[in-house]
């Protein structure tokens, strides 16, 4: 028992010190190749994963069986789908050891998003894991108001070593889902300000959710912000990012809508709908960008 | 009855009539009991909501996350928050 502990602790160590390699090898690339040299670098690398990994090949075809449902999946398809993942962490690192560095970003839709910024009633934007959102939402032009983020402990941590990185301060306020109420609070008394609060709505660890269908297949997504956004009597607006070149990306407004329950009894089942208007929009992204879906894990028995 | 205990019974009034709270009477409720989890058993979405119920029905906004978690804890201590922030309103 002792040893297989030991063995397993030793497996632990080599992993993060061969992570920790594979950072260092990047970030000497990047310096010394910049960012078209560590894009380069990314082919042996992504290509040897994808060849040697099954458990990626596993991973990945839960989406990509859904997603072309009428085509066989090759390895291809999980290569390109790893590749633009990679892709998008050499950017983001790229970007935060270069400061002066920018990416040329399309914004479609900015007139609505300034439209409902200007009703005062505060604004939620769901948002979801795919495309460049990390990038794209630090990068967002001036809004005028005040942007909260709510998000996960360790995604809390990556926006800050990103903005620590390039030196900056956050241009955002990160508040974090396993506070206080799980940040509901703290977002509700944001948006009665007028704020602005994104929020991630893929993603379901805890708490209530609706059933939806989405690729064909159920699965469960968060409600809280269907709720929150009913509650406060405040629109939501779908944005997802794109990565649209090498150092080009698309930030678009896929869907409006303003979320209402009647009876408060009944606010988990009168929200459904909206978190399927939700699934829809991103189910349209995706067959625009089907390689830019970065959930790696079987997303239908979460 | 004085100006806290006339909120305190007020307080608890709207919270189980417009948090519709089933098998709750306003007066079964303690001033200690702590709102959320155990006690009354208020969740996330019930605090969403009392946020809005306050700035409704008293004219309260809570605008700093800390004053929050603290004037959440109770009937009490709502009351209190309540109180403190007319007077200085006014």
């Amino acid at each position: 028992m002792a040893k297989i502990k030991k063995t397993d602790r030793l497996k632990k160590i080599i992993k993060k010190r061969l992570h920790a390699l594979g950072h260092w090898i990047f970030y000497v690339t990047m310096s010394l190749f910049g960012h078209t040299g560590a894009y380069l670098l990314l082919w042996p690398v992504v290509g040897s994963y994808v060849i040697c990994s099954r458990k990626i090949h596993n991973i990945t075809q839960t989406y990509l069986r859904k997603r072309f449902p009428n085509k066989k999946v090759y390895w291809f398809d999980t290569f390109k789908l790893v590749h633009s993942f990679s892709q998008v962490l050499v950017d983001r690192a790229w970007l935060g050891l270069n400061p002066k560095a920018q990416f040329n970003g399309r914004l479609e839709g900015l007139e609505t998003l300034i439209k409902l910024i200007n009703q005062k009633k505060g604004l939620i934007i769901l948002t979801a894991h795919v495309g460049i959102w990390q990038v794209a939402f630090s990068h967002l032009p001036d809004l005028r108001v005040p942007v909260n983020v709510l998000m996960h402990y360790e995604e809390e941590n990556a926006a800050k070593h990103y903005f620590d990185l390039r030196n900056q301060p956050c241009p955002f306020h990160i508040i974090r889902n396993d506070g206080f109420m799980g940040g509901l609070v703290e977002a509700s008394i944001a948006l009665s300000k007028g704020e602005i609060v994104t929020i991630m709505a893929d993603r379901y660890v805890q708490g209530p959710y609706a059933k939806v269908k989405f690729l064909g297949y159920n699965t469960r997504v968060p409600i809280g912000a269907y709720v929150l956004a009913a509650i406060t009597s405040t629109p939501v607006v779908v944005i997802l990012t794109a990565k649209t070149g090498k150092k080009d990306y698309l930030v678009k407004i896929w869907d409006v809508f303003y979320p209402k329950c009647k009876n408060r009894n009944q606010k988990e089942q009168e929200v459904q709908k909206y978190a399927q208007k939700f699934v829809n929009a991103l189910e349209e992204y995706l067959k625009v960008y089907p390689y830019q879906w970065y959930n790696f894990y079987d997303f239908w028995s979460q | 009855m004085n100006e806290l205990e006339k909120l305190k019974k007020e307080l608890k009034e709207i919270i189980v009539r417009d948090l519709k709270l089933v098998d709750v009477k306003p007066e079964e409720i303690n001033d200690t009991d702590p709102l959320f989890g155990e006690g009354l058993g208020l969740d996330s979405l019930d605090a969403v909501e009392l946020v809005v119920i306050i700035q409704k029905n008293f004219g309260v906004q809570i605008i700093d996350m800390e004053e929050g978690r603290k004037a959440f804890e109770s009937i009490e201590t709502l009351a209190k928050f309540i109180l403190e922030r007319q007077k200085e309103n006014s």
